[in-house]
C-alpha cells in the first residue's frame, strides 16, 4: 500500500504552496534522497500549481509500517519549508489511494473536470521512472491511477464545455467559424479578460487588430498579443472587416451601436459577425442581435455559459465517484491478493532450488551422458513441474488474501502453515528466487472466483 | 442473383438503420466519449456499399438501367447523398449531419420498394434524353438532399447560439455555422446545373406530349418552383448577401417541393402510370 502526504488548494494558501515549488532539476535529487530512508522504498512528487503530495509506498514493499513512511515524508516536506507542518494532509493505505484515484480524475482539483491534473500525474510517474525511485507497488498503482482517470474522463462529461469566460468566448467563436485561420479580430479597448480572449484567437489562428482612443496604447497592445494597431478613427472600417469583435472599454455608452454594425454587415454581403463585449456598462448596443448572422455575448452570457458547464461537471461528478470508488476497490482487492506474495515467492524459491539441487547431482552422476538440448528439456521440465504444483497453493493463498473476515483459513495462518512446514523465511527464500514473481497467477478477483470451493475449517482444528 | 439483391437489401437497411441511430446517440450523449460515434460512418459507408449493390444486381436481374425506372432512380438518388456527404464529411467537419443522411437513406432504399420496378416507356421522346433527364434529376437531387440537410442543421445551430441554449454542452457536436453555410452553397451550386437540365428537358417532353392532367401540371409547377427557389438563393447569396438564415430557409423550401415533386412521380409511378 501506499501513503500521500502533502497540501493542495484546499489547505494551504498559495503564499504556502508556493514555498514547496521544487525545479525541475531539483526533482530527482529530492526523490532519491527521499528513498535513502530506510522505511522509504518508492516515491514519487505530482507538483502542480494547486497541490505538492508525496506518493511513496514502503521498502518492504505491502508489508511496510506505513505510519513510519508517511512520517518520513513528512520530514521531507518540512525540511524544505519548516512552516508548512499545519497545512500537510496524510492520507495512508487505501484512503492514500482513493485520494490519488480522486487527484489524477480530477475530482480534487480547483476546476472540476480540468485535464492538466492527468497529464501531471503521468509526468510525475515518468520523472519518478527516470530517476528510479518507483517500485513494485508504484509501479501498479499509477497505471491503475491513470486508468481511473482514463475511464471517467471518457465514461462521464466531467471534463466537457469550457470553465473560463476567455476559452468558451473562444469556443463560441470556433461554433460559429470552425476554423480561425484567415479570420480577422478586432479588440476594441483593453482589460486582462478581452486580452486573454486575444491570445487564445490568436493562437486559433486570427489574425489581430487592437483599436484604441490612446494609441500608443493600442501599439503597447497589440505587440503584446502578436496583432496591428489602428486608431479610434478606424474603428467602423475595422469592424467590417472583422470577423469577430470583442469590446472591453470603459465608456459609459455603446461604443459599437446598431448603425455602425448595420453599415457594416451590408459591406460584409452577410457573412456573420460575433461581438464579445466584456465591457460594464457594455459596449455593444444589444440591437444588433436583431440582425440576420450578428451573434452577440456579453459578459453575462459567457459567465452563464461556465456556471451550466461547471454544474454541469458536477452533476457528472457522482458518476466519475462511482468509478473512482469501483477502481480503488479493485486496486484494494489486488493489494490484499499481493500480501500472499512473500510465502508464495518464498515456496516457490524452495521447491526450485530443492529441484535444481537434485537434478545437477543426477547429471553429474548417472544422467551425464545427457545432451545439451536433452539437459534444457528436462530443466524446462522441472520448471514447469514447480508451477504446476504450486498453481493451487497459490491460488488458495490470495483466494484467503481475498476473502478475510470469512470461515475460511486466513491468509496469516496458511502462511504460517506454510513457512512452518516448509521451514521457509520469506526474506531469504525469497531473495534467493531467481526470478521471484514471475509466472504468478493474477491476483484478481475473478481468478479466485473460479476456483472450486476451499474446505472450510473448524476452529478447533486450528 | 435474386438472393445477393434481398440480402443486400435487407442488410443495407440494417447498417443504415444502425448508422442513423448511432448518429442521434452521438447528439443526445452526455458523456466524453466518442467510441461508439466512430462507428456510424463506417456503418453508413457499409449501408451504401450494400445499397449499391442492391441496385446493380436488382437491376441486372430484372433488366432495368438503374436510371431507366423510377424505383432505381429513387434508391440511387439516396445513394449519391450518401456518397456525397462520406466524400463531404471530414473536410467540411459535417459529422452530425449523417444524422440525417442515414435516415433520408434509409427511407429511399425503403421507399423506393413500393415503386414498380418496371422500365418507364414515354411514347414521343427521345429515349436518350429521357435518361439524361433522369440521370440530372437524380444527381441534382443526391446533392439537394445534402443543402437541406445541412440548411436544417445550420437553424438548428443558429437558433441554438442566438437563445445561447445548451451551448456548452452541443458545442463540439454540430458543425460551425460557417461550414454549413458553405457546404449548402457549394451543393447548390453543384446541383443547380443537372436541375436546370432536368427542369429544362422536362419542359421540351411536356410541350412534345401535349396536354397534361392536373397532378402532372402540379409536378411541373412544383418543379419551377423548386428551380427559383434554388436558384433565387444562389442569385441573391451573389448580389444581395442572401447568407446563412435566409438561405438556409430558400434551401430547405426548394428541397421541400423538390421532395414533392418526387413524391407525386413516385405515386404515379406506383399507380401503375408510365413517366
Amino acid at each position: 500500500m501506499i501513503v500521500v502526504v502533502g497540501l493542495s488548494h484546499r489547505t494551504a494558501p498559495i503564499a504556502v504552496r508556493e514555498k514547496l515549488v521544487l525545479s525541475a532539476e531539483g526533482l530527482p535529487d529530492f526523490l532519491r534522497e527521499l528513498v535513502q530512508h530506510p522505511q522509504v522504498g518508492e516515491a514519487l512528487l505530482v507538483s502542480t500549481c494547486n497541490r505538492v503530495e508525496l506518493v511513496a509506498a514502503g521498502r518492504a514493499g505491502f508489508e511496510s509500517d506505513l505510519t513510519q513512511v508517511a512520517q518520513a515524508c513528512i520530514e521531507a516536506l518540512s525540511k524544505r519549508a519548516p512552516d508548512i507542518s499545519p497545512h500537510l494532509y496524510t492520507h495512508v493505505g487505501a484512503g492514500a489511494v482513493r485520494h490519488l484515484f480522486r487527484v489524477a480524475a480530477s475530482l480534487d482539483s480547483m476546476v472540476l473536470g480540468e485535464p492538466q491534473i492527468l497529464g501531471q500525474v503521468k509526468d510525475a510517474y515518468e520523472v519518478a521512472r527516470a530517476t528510479g525511485t518507483v517500485g513494485p507497488v508504484l509501479h501498479r498503482t499509477l497505471p491503475r491511477a491513470i486508468r481511473a482517470a482514463k475511464r471517467v474522463r471518457t465514461e462521464t462529461a466531467i471534463g466537457s464545455g469550457q470553465v473560463s469566460v476567455p476559452s468558451v468566448a473562444v469556443d463560441l467563436t470556433r461554433q460559429i467559424f470552425g476554423d480561425l485561420a484567415g479570420h480577422v479580430a478586432v479588440l476594441v479597448g483593453s482589460g486582462e479578460m478581452a486580452e486573454s480572449v486575444a491570445r487564445l484567437l490568436k493562437v486559433a489562428g486570427a489574425s489581430i487588430i487592437v483599436v484604441g482612443r490612446t494609441l500608443a496604447k493600442a501599439e503597447a497592445l497589440a505587440s503584446a498579443v502578436g496583432g496591428t494597431a489602428r486608431p479610434w478613427s478606424a474603428l467602423a472600417d475595422s469592424i467590417t472587416v472583422a470577423d469577430v469583435i470583442v469590446t472591453s472599454t470603459s465608456a459609459p455608452h455603446h461604443v459599437v451601436d446598431f448603425e455602425m454594425v448595420s453599415a457594416a454587415r451590408k459591406a460584409r454581403k452577410g457573412r456573420n459577425q460575433f461581438f464579445i463585449d466584456l465591457a460594464v456598462p457594455r459596449d455593444v448596443e444589444p440591437r444588433i442581435e436583431e440582425l440576420d448572422g450578428e451573434f452577440l455575448y456579453n459578459i453575462d452570457d459567457l459567465s452563464k455559459v461556465v456556471s451550466e458547464t461547471l454544474s454541469s461537471r458536477s452533476r457528472e461528478a457522482t458518476a466519475a465517484e462511482a468509478i473512482v470508488r469501483l477502481e480503488a476497490e479493485g486496486y484494494d482487492r489486488w493489494a490484499d491478493a499481493e500480501q500472499a506474495t512473500p510465502t508464495i515467492v518464498a515456496l516457490r524459491a524452495r521447491l526450485s532450488a530443492a529441484l535444481e539441487a537434485e537434478l545437477s547431482r543426477s547429471l553429474r552422476g548417472r544422467l551425464k551422458h545427457l545432451s545439451v538440448e536433452d539437459r534444457s528439456a528436462l530443466s524446462k521440465m522441472l520448471e514447469s513441474s514447480v508451477n504446476r504444483l504450486l498453481h493451487q497453493p497459490t491460488i488458495r493463498l490470495r483466494q484467503a488474501a481475498l476473502e478475510r473476515g470469512s470461515e475460511l483459513l486466513s491468509l496469516e495462518q496458511l502462511s504460517a502453515a506454510i513457512n512452518e512446514l516448509f521451514a521457509l523465511d520469506t526474506d531469504q527464500d525469497a531473495e534467493s528466487s531467481p526470478d521471484n514473481t514471475a509466472d504468478l497467477p493474477e491476483a484478481e478477483g475473478s481468478s479466485a472466483s473460479s476456483l472450486p470451493p476451499r474446505p472450510r475449517v473448524v476452529a478447533s482444528r486450528r | 442473383m435474386i438472393d445477393i439483391a434481398t440480402v443486400a437489401f435487407y442488410l443495407g437497411v440494417i447498417a443504415y438503420s444502425a448508422a442513423a441511430t448511432l448518429f442521434f446517440l452521438d447528439m443526445a450523449r452526455r458523456d466524453g466519449s466518442n467510441s461508439r460515434a466512430q462507428w456510424a460512418p463506417r456503418l453508413l459507408a457499409l449501408g451504401g456499399a450494400l445499397h449499391a449493390v442492391h441496385v446493380v444486381t436488382a437491376s441486372l436481374l430484372s433488366r432495368v438501367c438503374p436510371i431507366d425506372s423510377l424505383h432505381f432512380a429513387l434508391s440511387f438518388t439516396a445513394l449519391i447523398a450518401v456518397g456525397a456527404y462520406l466524400a463531404l464529411r471530414g473536410r467540411l467537419r459535417l459529422f452530425a449531419l449523417g444524422a440525417f443522411i442515414a435516415p433520408i437513406a434509409l427511407t429511399f432504399l425503403v421507399g423506393a420498394q413500393f415503386v414498380g420496378q418496371s422500365s418507364e416507356s414515354v411514347l414521343g421522346v427521345s429515349r436518350t434524353l429521357l435518361l439524361f433527364h433522369i440521370a440530372a434529376n437524380v444527381g441534382g437531387v443526391g446533392l439537394f438532399l445534402i443543402a437541406g440537410a445541412a440548411g436544417s442543421v445550420y437553424l438548428v445551430q443558429e437558433r441554438r447560439l442566438r437563445t445561447k441554449q445548451r451551448v456548452a454542452q452541443m458545442g463540439s457536436r454540430l458543425p460551425p455555422l460557417d461550414a454549413l453555410d458553405r457546404t449548402t452553397h457549394r451543393l447548390l451550386l453543384a446541383g443547380f446545373p443537372l436541375l436546370t437540365f432536368g427542369v429544362v428537358t422536362g419542359a421540351v417532353f411536356s410541350h412534345q406530349l401535349g396536354s397534361a392532367s392536373s397532378a402532372e401540371s402540379l409536378r411541373s409547377l412544383l418543379g419551377y418552383a423548386t428551380w427559383l427557389l434554388l436558384g433565387g438563393v444562389l442569385v441573391l447569396r451573389k448580389t444581395a448577401g442572401f447568407r446563412g438564415r435566409k438561405a438556409a430557409y430558400g434551401t430547405i423550401a426548394g428541397v421541400v417541393c423538390m421532395l414533392i415533386v418526387m413524391l407525386l412521380y413516385a405515386v404515379r409511378a406506383s399507380s401503375g402510370a408510365s413517366l
